[in-house]
């Protein structure tokens, strides 16, 4: 079982890395694009509760830190504390609609940049706060509109008990 | 709560750059894996991303286009180049210990990938270690000064650029040469010009060059880029001074990595 999550999870976050850094990036809008890595941790935490969903996003998180200029660790924070949240509040809900997973890989994207960008100002960098979040919520918002079920659908199969035939991206952790 | 702290504890080993080279060897390790990926989703994709862009033969004309767009960026350094060398030649000749940029080797490369992060202004070519690029290396394109590479894999290299928050790139202005520090101050944003002493003479449009000082991180000589606006208000230390890259950093596929390294 352990081992099948593992596998499962590497395959996962292999094909989100492609995504992210071989396609994502180049559709870029004046130099802002999509985050298929920050919906990770928020599925990852939707289906498989608080726990799973920080282990998930610090790994996802550290994953994404390889590729990334910024100072290493800042997304395996992020993940993990975006993991740890989404699942909390998807413990709370009990028979959720489709669309819930949907809003909530937006607010899930919005928290996760925010964080971002406010480690960024901590650690010196005040340009990401005061510059290049807004551009980067007003390109990232909208795709994740269109890559959170996906994402979450993505990260179910890799979460998923054994047993269960089919992904539960509707169902939250409880 | 776990991993939260050892999240804080790689990030701040890593801002303090106690990680004795492990992070960036994982780093290239990662990219030397992922180069062969992105290549085969570039050849896959830019295809289709050129049909989309207009025309039956738009790879073609992109690449011709560019083509010409970096030779007339070179002749148009080089002709900065020569009106300002002759004024500086005497100087620069007599500091023969310091390196020329026109004189150095370079490696040529294209612009496979930009701005991986939301939060970052860098850009991925195609040359690594394998081709003597090494981390500290300045960048140029055509007209001027692109950025430094900040890390290098064998097959490829990051290069974070001069408009980058993190970038601060010593220069010369003025008809006297004064010292100034053009910093970067976010993607798409013009460079913010410190230091300048209030009723320095300055003109619109004037090329600030790399003055090869700031620890020695770019050689002397490198047009940077020229000044937008300039301004002083009466109690003001400095003259608030904007000035554009010479580069247009939004465009850039191809470019030439100076090899120099900055002194120790």
């Amino acid at each position: 079982m352990r081992g099948q999550v593992v596998t499962r999870g590497s395959l996962v976050l292999a094909l989100a890395v492609v995504l992210q850094y071989a396609i994502l990036v180049r559709i870029s809008f004046r130099g802002s694009h999509a985050d298929f890595m920050v919906l990770l941790p928020f599925g990852a935490g939707y289906v498989a509760g608080p726990e799973r969903g920080a282990a998930f996003g610090f790994v996802s998180g550290l994953v994404a830190d390889l590729f990334l200029p910024t100072p290493f660790g800042m997304s395996a924070l992020v993940g993990c504390l975006v993991g740890y949240l989404s699942g909390m509040a998807a413990s709370g809900l009990v028979r959720p609609a489709w669309w819930v997973p949907l809003f909530g890989g937006v607010g899930a994207t919005a928290i996760s940049l925010g964080l971002y960008a406010m480690l960024g100002y901590v650690l010196g960098q005040p340009a990401m706060l005061d510059h290049d979040l807004f551009p980067a919520l007003a390109v990232a918002l909208p795709a994740s509109f269109v890559l959170a079920l996906p994402a979450v659908r993505l990260v179910s199969w890799a979460l998923r008990p054994a047993g269960r035939t089919r992904p539960s991206f509707a169902e939250p952790a409880r | 709560m776990l991993l939260v702290l050892a999240s804080i504890t790689i990030i701040t080993l890593d801002f303090r750059g106690d990680t004795s080279g492990v992070i960036p060897a994982l780093r290239s390790t990662a990219e030397d894996a992922f180069s062969p990926i992105r290549s085969a989703v570039d050849a896959a994709v830019d295809p289709v991303a050129g049909f989309l862009a207009g025309a039956a033969n738009a790879g073609a004309l992109e690449r011709e286009n560019a083509l010409l767009r970096a030779e007339n960026g070179a002749l148009r350094r080089d002709a900065i180049q020569v009106a300002a060398t002759r004024a500086r030649m005497a100087a620069i000749s007599a500091l023969d210990h310091l390196p020329w940029a026109g004189s150095l080797a370079r490696v040529d490369a294209e612009v496979v990938a930009a701005n991986s992060s939301n939060f970052a202004s860098t850009i991925v070519i195609d040359k690594g270690t394998s081709q003597g690029v090494a981390v500290g290396m300045p960048v140029v394109a055509g007209a001027g000064l692109v950025g430094r590479v900040v890390q290098a894999w064998s097959t490829g290299s990051t290069v974070s650029l001069i408009t980058s928050t993190s970038s601060q790139v010593g220069v010369t202005l003025g008809a006297k040469g004064s010292l100034a520090l053009a910093a970067g101050q976010g993607r798409s944003r013009s460079l913010q010009v410190d230091y300048v002493a209030p009723g320095t003479r300055l003109h619109k449009g004037e090329v600030l060059f790399t003055s090869g000082l700031q620890g020695g991180t770019y050689p002397p000589g490198i047009p940077v880029a020229f000044v937008r606006s300039f301004s002083a208000s009466g109690s003001s230390t400095q003259e608030n001074v904007a000035a554009e890259p010479e580069v247009d950093l939004a465009g850039l596929q191809y470019v030439s990595v100076i090899e120099w390294e900055p002194s120790p």
